[in-house]
């Protein structure tokens, strides 16, 4: 089922820190309980309260035995709630469920031994606190110095529509509106990717899915439509699928067309069913760093991309003059990341941003009312940099990419 | 003459035994789901979790349902693997809850296919204000332990305040635990006596005479469904004493709604089809509610709008007990080895004596050293991280223990059902209850004393635990016995509708602190005994 990593990682643990943890009981780890255990944190987000502040700036902490421990006294006492208590008591749990696992976890001194054993416990307890608390303070430090760039999120009540969430960026967003409390409506373009997606969901998940394929022209409106959903229901929309033929040229009809249906034509086709109305709302339009500049063997996705930011922001100023001001419209352009649609080699691990942060960025700056966003700012920079060098310097860079 | 008995309860199936072994032909109608039977019979608890293929799936359920969160203050969940309890996700659910929080049975043998199988009788203190006395009683809980095996002791302190009670069986095997607070019991006898405390052994409808197949075997498994069926479940030992009569048919799948009312009589049923769907009438002469209190208050509701829509559709009461859990660690307990097989219900029983204004005298109380359970949730109570918690909690598990106290009740205005009077949900009833204030001193002084009490029996109490009203699941006094059209007369006879008696808890005009099941077989037998047919 965890094909593509923890879906929640502010609730889920990997299976290196299920070892930790097992370690840290004194128990076996066993993979059949690991797979309980993540189906289960994988639920946590709609079941339980959700941390926030300091309690989840710890839940980001990776867990290694000295922070597990550490984290195990201070939720104690301080998160009675926080996902790692959750963690922990569904561990015990699972493993007293299970006949080496309860052994495990009772065997315990008897008689006089026993007395001694508690006496012992308690002394080692005062000391760990004393760390604990020391740890505690100095990552408190650390969460106060951090506040000035963090921006929370809470996306509880809110109806968040983003389309291709069974992979790359939208799958991503999606993951990330959920676990901030949003309800989702996420399209995808076949049945099979949305079965594959549904089977990989907790059924609590409050995600609505549905099947559009956008290459049609009028898909997306029809497809919300014929399912009762009304243009006033959605807060934002976050048009995020895309297509890119690469290796194929630009001369290329078929390929041309679908990339601009896909890309382009699609997002006027749904702008026009949802800026009608008079419901506040934000329309985040998915483009790339591309647009700035022209490249080969694409398919026109470099172009279809720069139609898409110009439209975008002519749309904005139309909206402007005729009075619509409450639909905000942002264009995102990011640059290189871990997408799924490209390969990573050694350099480009070092220099990409996380998908799951490009999405926790889209969000944030969404709800904050953000008109661009070129995720990582460094890449938008140099894209700058050379484009005011010229078409000369830029065909020198650009035509030599294979 | 056509008689329907409503309900296969324990009330429903004294009822129907009492009026065959009258010579009368009867009906019983019942929406009958049932169990499967419960694996590996003779495995103990913590043994089962090396024999079943998916002991988590058994264990805790599919999707963990039965894991406590940290932070729910539960030290336990029903076990998943159980379903015959009923409640607001049930389709056939239609009550709706006002701060009480029931639960319902729709299996053949109602709320006692999982009930704690404490076997006590209402004396004539107990009794005050119902119109009923002691010796009418006392006949039928002659009847009732005549067919119902109880395991107890032929004499002990408790003895003098459990009248009517005629065990016969040895008493349950107690734990060395239970063996060891017993011991302190004897030495500290007087002082506990001065507080109006008394300890005894408890009186439960278990089988435990070895010679018979179906006794006790100790597997410590008696909240996940007892696999010997050693205790007493009436949809088992007493439906099978029905079906031996010619005159008896149990009629499952049909769900009763109401009564049609005639000419101060009912003249048929109106019920579901729970296999269709549909909603049928079928004519019967006399009709027995043994429903349980709260299906047969609603029953009784939706006759009454039928029959006198004039006037208001509420009940005169609803009644339930409060429970109240102190936990306590027994200090000679520490470090001590658990037993390998028990009882896990409890086995000890404490009374709490005294006067306490309108309230009985004897108050119950339920001593129960723990025994197998899954651990989790009271390992993250505890006030140090998981891996201390979880190393001090199998040190201490020998020593730990908790007392469930049983509060009285009484019918109080404003506790009470009432029917939906319009619109979609017209058949529903709303459950309105709110804890009596005056109950709250008796509760705190009461509390007072088993806390003294433990301490001076070397164990050290520590916090407490009150369920929420409605967990009680003492259902009572929703159609008492009284003078008014909404209640019914002493031999449990409507008095709104001549040829209906209100054969279970329904019926009792207060609710005493003892377990109720003995006293429900009791008056179900005394009704069909003395209906005028």
């Amino acid at each position: 089922m965890m094909m593509q990593g923890p879906l929640f990682p502010t609730w889920q643990i990997d299976e290196d820190e299920y070892r930790t943890v097992c370690a840290y009981l004194g128990i076996s780890p066993k993979a059949h309980l690991y797979e309980k255990l993540s189906a289960y944190l994988a639920s946590a987000p709609f079941r339980f309260k959700r941390p926030r502040g300091f309690a989840l700036f710890l839940a980001g902490v990776r867990l290694t035995r000295f922070r597990l421990a550490r984290m195990d006294q201070a939720t104690r006492l301080f998160f009675p709630e926080h996902p790692v208590r959750h963690v922990l008591n569904c561990v015990i749990g699972l493993h007293e469920c299970d006949g080496e696992g309860y052994r495990e976890l009772a065997s315990a001194p008897a008689g006089w031994r026993a007395a001694l054993a508690i006496a012992g416990w308690l002394t080692g307890y005062g000391f760990a606190l004393m760390v604990t608390l020391a740890w505690l303070g100095w990552n408190f430090l650390a969460y106060v110095a951090g506040t000035p760039f963090r921006r929370e999120q809470n996306l509880a009540g809110k109806r968040i529509l983003i389309t291709g969430v069974n992979r790359g960026l939208g799958r991503d967003l999606m993951l990330h509106a959920l676990e901030q409390g949003a309800e989702v409506i996420g399209t995808v373009r076949s049945q099979e990717a949305l079965d594959n997606l549904a089977a990989e969901l907790p059924r609590e998940a409050p995600a609505w899915l549905l099947v559009a394929d956008i290459s049609q022209p009028g898909a997306l409106p029809r497809v919300l439509t014929e399912n009762r959903t009304q243009a006033e229901a959605i807060d934002l929309a976050i048009l995020c699928a895309g297509v890119k033929h690469g290796g194929t040229s630009v001369l290329a009809m078929p390929a041309l067309r679908e990339t601009f249906e896909v890309n382009y034509f699609s997002t006027v086709d749904f702008a026009n069913w949802f800026c009608a109305g008079n419901s506040r709302k934000s329309l985040v339009l998915v483009s790339s760093i591309g647009r700035w500049h022209g490249m080969h063997l694409t398919g026109g996705y470099n172009a279809s991309k720069a139609a898409l930011s110009i439209w975008g922001e002519s749309l904005e100023m139309e909206l402007r003059a005729v009075g619509k001001q409450h639909i905000d419209i942002m264009i995102v352009e990011p640059g290189i990341f871990e997408s799924g649609m490209m390969k990573r080699s050694g350099v480009a691990k070092l220099l990409l941003t996380s998908r799951r942060d490009v999405a926790k960025q889209i969000l944030s700056g969404a709800m904050a009312g953000k008109k661009s966003l070129r995720p990582p700012f460094w890449f938008a920079v140099l894209t700058w940099a050379v484009c005011l060098g010229g078409r000369n310097l830029r065909y020198r860079l650009f035509a030599r990419i294979k | 003459m056509k008689i329907v008995v409503i309900g296969a309860g324990v009330s429903g199936a004294h009822a129907a035994l009492t009026l065959l072994e009258r010579g009368f032909n009867v009906e019983l109608w019942d929406v009958g789901r049932h169990e499967d039977s419960f694996p590996e019979p003779g495995v103990t608890f913590h043994e089962l979790k090396n024999r079943l293929d998916d002991p988590v799936d058994y264990f805790l359920g599919r999707d963990l349902d039965a894991l406590v969160p940290p932070g729910r203050g539960e030290l336990l969940r029903y076990p998943p693997s159980r379903h015959f309890l009923a409640s607001d996700k049930d389709p056939l659910w239609n009550f709706l809850s006002d701060g009480f929080a029931p639960l319902g049975s729709y299996h053949r043998g109602g709320l006692a296919n999982g009930w704690g199988a404490n076997a006590l009788s209402f004396d004539e203190d107990d009794l005050a204000g119902w119109p009923v006395s002691f010796s009418e009683m006392d006949s039928a809980y002659r009847t009732v332990y005549a067919r119902i095996p109880v395991a107890g002791p032929v004499h002990d302190d408790l003895s003098s305040q459990l009248a009517g009670s005629y065990p016969s069986q040895p008493p349950i095997r107690l734990s060395s635990a239970d063996e060891r607070l017993t011991r302190a019991y004897e030495r500290k006898k007087s002082r506990l006596h001065g507080l109006g405390i008394r300890l005894g052994l408890a009186r439960l409808a278990v089988v435990t005479d070895p010679q018979r197949k179906d006794a006790c075997d100790y597997c410590d498994r008696c909240l996940w469904g007892c696999p010997k069926d050693s205790i007493y479940n009436p949809g088992r030992s007493t439906l099978q004493a029905c079906e031996s009569f010619e005159g008896f048919r149990y009629v499952p799948g049909r769900r009763v709604l109401s009564l049609v009312p005639g000419e101060g009589k009912i003249t048929g049923i109106r019920f579901v089809d729970t296999g269709s769907g549909q909603t049928h009438v079928e004519t019967c002469d006399v009709a027995f509610l043994a429903a349980g209190a709260l299906e047969t208050g609603a029953i009784f509701l939706r006759s009454l709008r039928a029959a006198r829509p004039d006037i208001s559709p509420e009940t005169e009461g609803l009644m339930d007990t409060t429970v109240l859990k102190l936990p306590y660690v027994a200090l000679s307990g520490i470090g001590r080895p658990p037993d390998s097989r028990s009882f896990q219900y409890n086995r000890l029983i404490m009374g709490i004596l005294g006067e306490h204004g309108p309230w009985p005298r004897y108050l119950h109380a339920e001593v129960l050293h723990l025994p197998s359970l899954l651990y989790h949730p009271l390992i993250e109570s505890m006030p140090f991280g998981s891996r201390l918690s979880k190393k001090l909690f199998f040190v201490l598990k020998s020593a730990l223990g908790v007392v469930s106290l049983f509060f009285p009740d009484k019918i109080t205005p404003g506790n009470r059902q009432v029917l939906v009077n319009a619109g979609e949900q017209r058949e529903a009833v709303r459950l309105c209850y709110q804890e009596a204030n005056e109950k709250s001193a008796y509760i705190t002084q009461s509390v007072a004393r088993v806390r003294a009490a433990l301490w001076r029996l070397g164990c050290m109490p520590k916090g407490i635990i009150q369920s929420a009203p409605g967990a009680g699941i003492h259902y009572a006094g929703t159609v008492p016995m009284g003078e008014g059209i909404k209640r019914c007369d002493a031999t449990g006879r409507s008095n709104l509708f001549a040829n209906v008696y209100i054969a279970d808890g329904a019926a009792f005009p207060s609710l005493p602190s003892k377990s109720i099941s003995m006293s429900l077989a009791a008056h179900a037998t005394r009704i069909a005994r003395s209906a005028r047919l």
